[in-house]
């Protein structure tokens, strides 16, 4: 059901290959989840998310800070392993400076001919951020426009609105699935739709959802039945992870992370005047990254109203190994989780996660959910 | 009704047999490489001394970290269920229940049903466990025995870094140097150990009373420098490596 998904996030960089030649269009790699692919979707330029390969590696060290995060020194890694050697261009919005110093470091030592730093506004909470954002984005786009040669024009924008809409929608129709009491889908399957979205065309994307949402009712009651989970954190695509908690009865029904819900939980308004302020106000008021979900946090409503819609029973926290936002926020965050009734397990990640070690931290959690039946 | 509990630890694989929740026979054996081998020789053991057959048996509850090579288990929990469930038979007032083997520490915290409410593991590296503290006794030239008891000899604070064991036993060599006593160098490393525990206590929240539990029990120095540290009297059962195969065999499938 989910082989062609599976299939694009196994082959991301042959798929990008294949595309180029194809299309004889131009391929962007983006750093971070605030970068407004609706633009580059309006320039008919095929944005790839950068991510590591969890393999080790030993190429960044003279580049990055070895405190800085498992995650951006694994994107860099590929970059300097020449892994996006098809890459036409490299961007960045701000969000923390772990990955920026990836992209920085990226641009200096493996150039590219297209490159561009969004200065995406860390204080979202602010009344001006949404006005100092779209000017940013005019910036990027008129950036783009020279780049290629090609005027944007504000259907090319409401075009690209309408792909990344639309692939939206459809990925939220798969996690409504989610909330049912025995999912078609398990968590493994849901992040390898979730990663191959932000690796291939999403007009293609989209057609595959619409496929696996037509057959989704025929899939048999009973398969993801384990202990509902959800999953928090830090950037967090390792699906051998996801697949061990799975391989042990528990079932990740919902998740806050850049590469889940964060990324594609809402939309662009169409007709809300200046198209290029609907694409900001919405890139402002999408679920917070921690490092920008100040002064007030936000992030702890939404998580919990995410548990009590998907009926959760227990959370999984995740932290890249030194992500300091995340450090930040993952005290406050159980607390309210477990005044909830919702007992969280919490985790550090690295490049490759101990499964051994924490297949035993995880079956011990379960236990202690299920321990009714037990004790 | 007849249940045997096997917990496959890292170092040793320990089986214990229940009669109508009574201790029948017990018996431990170490790991080693061939690890199943190894699981099939203690059950066979510990029925040959309760006198019974396959056959007589209910129950068979497998725990620890080789919990998966105890094939014929009829159950299986992880160490975290099966220690809470040991030490809370032994002592029901128990609410916090720290549990240190060969390779982990583990602190665990009760309600007053006896349910688990949180725990924590330690991390990845060893320093908080048995096998570090076996190495530093050998880096002493001293038994267990002798390395728990003559660190109840001193009374010096040497703060040690035992976030690390590569760090924790080069520190030990610079003092070993410097011609530290070797009294003052196992209580240092004994403190250390007990830190990183108390760590983990603290982190999960701890209430009385207390147990310990897991070979590391047996070293005096440690239970002391745990109790200084946390300020408070610590339980330890008669046999503290068995209450996780004693738990387990109380969890009947």
């Amino acid at each position: 059901m989910i082989d062609q998904f599976r299939d694009w996030e196994k082959n991301r960089h042959a798929y990008a290959k294949a595309w180029k030649e194809k299309t004889g269009g131009k391929v962007t790699g983006y750093f971070c989840s605030y970068v407004p692919e609706e633009i580059l979707y309006a320039a008919n330029i095929l944005p790839v998310r950068i991510l590591g390969s969890h393999e080790p590696q030993d190429v960044t060290e003279a580049h990055i800070f070895g405190m800085y995060c498992p995650f951006c020194r694994d994107c860099l890694a590929q970059g300097l392993k020449g892994k996006y050697d098809y890459l036409d261009g490299l961007l960045i919005a701000q969000s923390c400076l772990h990955i920026r110093q990836a992209y920085t470091s990226w641009i200096k030592h493996v150039p590219v001919d297209f490159s561009y730093y969004l200065p995406f506004p860390n204080n979202v909470q602010s009344p001006r951020a949404v006005t100092y954002l779209a000017g940013e984005i005019k910036a990027f786009k008129t950036a783009i426009e020279k780049w290629t040669g090609k005027e944007i024009t504000d259907q090319d924008i409401r075009d690209g609105i309408k792909i990344m809409n639309e692939n939206r929608n459809l990925i939220h129709r798969l996690y409504e699935y989610k909330k049912k009491e025995n999912p078609p889908v398990s968590g493994e399957e849901t992040m390898e739709v979730a990663i191959s979205q932000q690796l291939v065309d999403k007009k293609e994307h989209s057609e595959a959802l619409h496929k696996l949402l037509g057959s989704i009712n025929s899939v048999p009651d009973g398969k993801n039945n384990g202990t509902r989970l959800m999953i928090l954190g830090s950037e967090n695509d390792d699906i051998p992870f996801i697949r061990m908690v799975e391989s042990v009865k528990g079932t990740i029904v919902i998740d806050d992370h850049c590469i889940g819900t964060r990324y594609f939980w809402n939309n662009v308004h169409e007709n809300n005047g200046d198209l290029i302020t609907s694409i900001a106000e919405r890139y402002i008021n999408r679920p917070a990254c921690p490092s920008k979900d100040w002064i007030i946090r936000t992030r702890i409503k939404h998580i919990l109203q995410l548990a009590h819609d998907y009926r959760v029973k227990g959370a999984i926290v995740i932290q890249q190994k030194f992500c300091d936002p995340h450090e930040l926020d993952i005290p406050a965050i159980s607390r309210a989780l477990n005044a909830a009734g919702i007992k969280t397990l919490f985790l550090e990640f690295d490049v490759t996660v101990p499964v051994g070690q924490f297949k035993i931290r995880v079956e011990a959690f379960l236990e202690m959910l299920q321990e009714e039946d037990i004790f | 009704m007849i249940s045997i509990g096997i917990d496959a630890g890292a170092k040793f694989i320990k089986a214990i047999v229940l009669k109508d929740e009574k201790i029948v026979a017990k018996g431990q054996i170490l790991a080693g490489f061939e690890g199943k081998e190894n699981v099939e020789k203690i059950y066979n053991r510990v029925m040959n001394e309760a006198g019974i057959s396959p056959g007589d048996v209910n129950s068979v509850t497998s725990t620890g970290s080789g919990r998966k090579m105890v094939d014929f288990a009829t159950n299986s929990v992880t160490d975290v269920t099966a220690a809470a469930k040991g030490a809370l038979s032994l002592f029901p007032g128990v609410r916090t229940v720290i549990d240190v083997g060969a390779e982990e520490g583990r602190s665990i915290r009760c309600d007053n049903n006896g349910k688990i409410i949180d725990y924590a593991v330690n991390e990845k590296c060893a320093a908080g466990a048995g096998a570090f503290t076996e190495s530093m006794a050998r880096a002493l030239e001293m038994s267990l025995e002798e390395f728990g008891s003559l660190s109840l000899k001193s009374e010096k604070e040497i703060p040690m870094n035992a976030q690390c064991a590569v760090f924790a036993e080069s520190e030990v060599v610079s003092l070993l140097h410097a011609k530290t006593p070797k009294a003052d160098i196992a209580k240092a490393v004994n403190d250390a150990v007990a830190s990183r525990i108390t760590s983990m206590v603290r982190k999960v929240g701890f209430e009385k009373e207390i147990a310990l539990i897991g070979g590391v029990a047996y070293n005096v120095g440690f239970v002391k420098s745990i109790e200084t540290d946390l300020k408070d009297k610590i339980i330890i059962p008669e046999y503290p490596e068995y209450v996780s195969a004693y738990g387990a065999a109380l969890l009947i499938k």
